[in-house]
């Protein structure tokens, strides 16, 4: 008998977070324009002892005004993902949910193509016209959060099977939209928003869009961790879960509503990146088993690690030119999962 | 006794330094950042076709084309040598699959950009994607939009985009030029009734281009009106709809043209292509892929199809000599009207948005 | 109605329920319907009775009897349409479900565990409603855990995977989850639904082991004449959403009263422990 301490819980979370320094290294070191470690090193120190002005303005562009914030989003969307990805699946029971299953990413991408449309006729000031499309697509999402929520009642409470066929549902006919507006628009804008629906974390954003997406994701993965304990017990099932003490609309409602957020923030930057958010915890479930207590966390730290990976090798594969990154989570991911789930079963 | 959760919040605030930390590099690199050295603190401001108003450094020495469209008008503008980086579908004219790529027209790697240090990135609205140009803004680096929907519109965008690089007597010369090309073509086939046509842009399914299009436009212009009436600008055509409309002439662009042929027949054996004379009765014009592109060279497959499709009114050879300064005329070019080996080749940038386009504009 | 007699029994005063009774079920009545402008498709009317510390009382009837609305209704579960459940004089539904679920623990028939857990972390999940948010399992909990099962005999069981151990092992290892909750009630609905005889008598046994060192109020709901008989104290006979008669084994187990409960011809007579024992007659 091996209760979980905390004393295990960080240790675990260390070497994760260890592995993802490592990652971010290797992904600063990569990239169309190539840097040598040594430079990199000596560049952060000087950063650290506030000589900013003396870092090499050869590379201090590119490094730090671009490489880096997209890896610090890769970071955030890939932690965001994979605690979705897993709240869904204990919230639905379902080990075959992602964090798209509800609907939120076809919400979040009719509300992107339609600020793609509304651009041109909206006079609006560049800093602003630039958030529009993430703002709609998290507008999107948002409506579609509400829309399932009140879908996937009965009696008043959340259940599991009805809020998965609303959101089912929702999904398909969202998707619709999406394929009309795409086949029939006209405008230019909305030739780049296949590419966008693939996945993709190229875009540079803002510093407010950094503020905004960090302080949500910690706000919202720290709601779902207080229900740690109650989603082991809700995998037993809801009556159980009930007679064992947990308050099961309450921490549905929690679960639900913090999960599609961290949704609605991931697909809001960066598009539907495909498979992050179904096998990180698969994964993690693999190596550190079912506790959520363990899990949220291990699953947000090994989210950032494959998508900072991933996305270093679509910038760097067949460089300049930049492929999808959820096409590299998908040829890359789904071996991976493959391998660990049969050495779990022997 | 039961452990408390104020060891959780440690890793908790462990990971929110190293995050916060994470975040405040950029934050603060973006707040220290030194200028690009190669801006000087003159500025232009201009409003491009996108209606931005768009910060210019003067002079403009380091330009990055993010269209092949672009690249053939910065070529005939004379400008090549201020060209630092294209895009790798920028083939035209040879040289500029010399300069240095950074990616495709859609996804270009935006570190590849900024290591160029360009003083100006050139970007067609139709090509390229919105948030290129917000993350063009973001890093700081000036950007230029062109927007050209009609023949018309190409050469006076090339004019604006001469003056905008500084150079308004190149984008003159350029303009008469082709005011001049065009003019002639005008006279010759004015008098004739136009062929109808469709522009087959891609065969399954049946792709043309739309009546907004500057494809379309360029062809109104060599006397051939398209029998396609949409809107959209890359509208899928019912076969039954060609039929029933029955088109003169099938019009395809390409750029080897020994593959046509072949392809056409295979076409012609298929039931719902072969009730369509212009199929079974093998009459098409193909053009090379110059048409696919808002750019100077356009007038050149404006004339090239003029003559397959109104041979009677270049029945003597034209006056004017080919070579005109900035530009330079490929050799193939010149086909003649009946059975030549053609392909329909696509060389498409992105297949994303349809099943296949063959423009690489 | 005996019913009535053994009403007037149990009630010392019409207010409060007498003083050493844990449990205490007053007039409680409930209705389902699948639309709220419907009929009621099935109706529990009003039942009543008491049960002390270390007692056990079966719920007993045929099916479609009402016994598990009964049951779902004293776990909280339900709220009854009319009436209260009393447990030491708190209204069970206006607990909220962390403090019912330190006071009652219900045993279910079986478990599906959509990922696989070890027997001890099933345990441990019984004192979730003891522990606080974002605490882990303290000594204290893991004490607790591994008495539990020892208390159940399935000490050894603890390493082991739930979904690798036989139901009856698997039944004791839910019961020990459920001890673990230390609570003051423990609720069982058909125990002995899918175990063979000798874990139908094993079960039973220990929980009346467990309900005298423990002094937990047992409920068991069955259809189990026998077992019924032989190990509860008081047993609640249920027909067709009515409370026929609360008694000893010995008041109810009359022939006639089952015959006509359980549409079948048997006989009861003593069995060797001094209990009832009933025979069903086959055939005519």
């Amino acid at each position: 008998m091996r209760p979980l301490t905390f004393r295990r819980l960080f240790f675990q979370c260390f070497i994760l977070a260890l592995i993802l320094f490592i990652v971010v290294v290797v992904a600063m070191k990569f990239g169309a324009v190539p840097v040598s470690l040594y430079a990199l090193g000596r560049d952060v120190l000087r950063f650290l002892l506030g000589q900013t002005s003396q870092i090499s303005t050869d590379y201090g562009l590119i490094l730090w005004n671009i490489r880096l914030p997209r890896i610090l989003l890769a970071i955030i969307v890939g932690g965001s993902l994979s605690v979705a990805g897993t709240s869904f699946q204990a919230l639905l029971r379902n080990p075959l949910a992602d964090p798209y299953v509800l609907g939120v990413s076809s919400g979040a991408s009719v509300g992107a193509i339609l600020a793609l449309i509304a651009t041109p006729y909206l006079a609006l000031p560049p800093a602003v016209s630039a958030l529009l499309t993430p703002m709609g697509a998290f507008l999107g999402a948002a409506a579609t959060i509400a829309a399932v929520y009140f879908l996937g009642r009965r009696e008043g409470q959340i259940d599991s099977t009805t809020l998965l066929l609303g959101g089912v549902i929702t999904a398909s006919f969202l998707n619709a939209i999406i394929m009309f507006l795409l086949s029939t628009v006209t405008s230019g804008n909305t030739r780049g928003m296949a590419f966008w629906l693939m996945g993709d974390l190229s875009t540079s954003y803002q510093k407010s869009v950094f503020w905004f997406l960090g302080i949500g994701f910690f706000v919202a993965t720290g709601a779902i961790y207080t229900t740690a304990t109650d989603l082991n017990l809700l995998l037993a099932g809801e009556k159980e879960a009930m007679h064992l003490g947990v308050d099961v609309p309450r921490v549905r409602l929690v679960v639900y509503i913090a999960a599609s957020f961290l949704t609605g923030l991931a697909v809001s930057v960066s598009g539907s990146i495909a498979y992050v958010g179904l096998i990180v915890p698969h994964i993690m479930r693999l190596i550190f088993g079912s506790d959520h207590r363990t899990l949220l966390p291990t699953a947000a730290l090994g989210g950032a690690i494959a998508l900072v990976f991933a996305d270093t090798l679509a910038r760097t594969v067949v460089a300049p030119t930049e492929l999808a990154v959820g096409a590299v989570t998908a040829v890359v991911g789904a071996p991976l999962f493959i391998y660990l789930l049969r050495r779990g079963a022997s | 006794m039961t452990e408390f959760a104020i060891p959780r919040f440690r890793s908790a605030i462990c990971i929110v330094i190293a995050a916060a930390l994470c975040a405040a590099a950029p934050l603060r690199a973006q707040s220290a950042s030194p200028t690009p050295p190669s801006s000087s603190p003159l500025f232009r401001e201009v409003t491009d076709e996108a209606g931005r108003t768009v910060r210019i450094p003067q002079p403009v020495r380091r330009i990055v084309s993010l269209a092949p469209s672009l690249t053939e008008t910065v070529y005939a503008l004379g400008l090549q040598d201020r060209l630092v980086g294209d895009t790798d579908y920028c083939d035209y004219p040879p040289d500029a699959k010399t300069k240095t790529k950074v990616g495709g027209a859609i996804n270009p790697s935006l570190e590849q950009i900024a290591a160029l240090r360009p003083d100006l990135v050139l970007m067609t609205k139709s090509l390229n994607r919105l948030e290129t140009v917000y993350s063009l803004d973001n890093l700081g680096i000036s950007s230029y939009a062109t927007d050209p929907h009609t023949v018309d519109e190409i050469i006076s965008s090339s004019k604006k985009l001469a003056d905008v690089l500084g150079a308004p007597e190149a984008g003159n010369l350029l303009a008469a030029d082709i005011q001049h090309r065009l003019a002639d073509l005008y006279h010759r086939i004015a008098a004739l009734p136009p062929k109808r046509v469709l522009f087959a842009v891609w065969t399954e399914p049946l792709i043309s281009v739309g009546k907004d299009t500057f494809i379309a436009d360029a062809m109104r212009r060599a006397g051939a009106v398209s029998i396609v009436d949409s809107s959209q600008d890359w509208p899928q055509v019912n076969l039954e709809e060609v039929a029933h409309l029955q088109p003169d002439y099938l019009v395809f662009a390409s750029s080897h043209s020994e593959s046509v042929a072949p392809q056409l027949d295979a076409l012609a054996r298929l039931p719902g292509w072969r009730i369509i004379d212009a199929v079974r009765d093998r009459r098409y014009a193909v053009i090379s892929d110059a048409v696919n592109r808002p750019a100077p060279r356009i007038v050149e497959a404006i004339e090239d199809l003029a003559k397959q499709l109104h041979p009677e009114a270049f029945a003597e050879k034209p006056e004017a000599g080919k070579e005109k300064p900035g530009k330079e005329i490929p050799q193939a070019q010149h086909q003649s009207f009946l059975h030549l080996p053609l392909d329909i080749h696509s060389s498409s940038p992105d297949a994303a948005t349809r099943g296949g386009c063959v423009c690489a504009r | 109605m005996s019913s009535s007699s053994a009403l007037a029994r149990n009630f010392g005063e019409p207010a409060r329920s007498s003083s050493d009774a844990r449990l205490s079920v007053e007039q409680v009545s409930y209705a389902y319907s699948a639309n709220p402008s419907q009929a009621p498709l099935f109706t529990l009317e009003a039942t009543s009775f008491q049960a002390k510390p270390g007692e056990i009382v079966a719920i007993l009837g045929p099916n479609a009897s009402g016994k598990s609305t009964l049951l779902k209704l004293i776990s909280g579960a339900l709220a009854p349409l009319s009436g209260r459940i009393l447990l030491n004089g708190f209204v069970i539904h206006s607990l909220t479900p962390r403090t019912r679920a330190q006071r009652i623990a219900v045993v279910q028939q079986e478990s599906r565990l959509l990922f696989p857990a070890q027997a001890w972390e099933f345990v441990l999940q019984g004192r979730h409603a003891h522990s606080r948010t974002l605490r882990f399992e303290s000594e204290d909990d893991v004490i607790i855990a591994k008495n539990a099962l020892a208390q159940v005999g399935a000490a050894d069981l603890s390493d082991r995977w739930m979904d690798q151990i036989s139901g009856g092992e698997k039944q004791r290892v839910i019961l020990a989850r459920a001890l673990a909750q230390q609570p003051l009630l423990l609720l069982l609905d058909e125990p002995t639904l899918h175990l063979d005889i000798a874990a139908q008598v094993d079960l039973l046994h220990s929980l009346r082991r467990l309900a005298a060192e423990n002094r937990y109020t047992v409920v068991v709901v069955t259809h189990e004449l026998n077992l019924a008989a032989e190990y509860a104290d008081q047993v609640v006979l249920m027909q067709r959403g009515r409370c026929l008669r609360v008694g000893s084994p010995a008041t109810i187990y009359q022939r006639e009263l089952l015959e006509q409960v359980f549409q079948t011809p048997l006989t009861v007579a003593l069995g060797s422990s001094g209990r009832p024992h009933v025979t069903v007659l086959s055939g005519t």
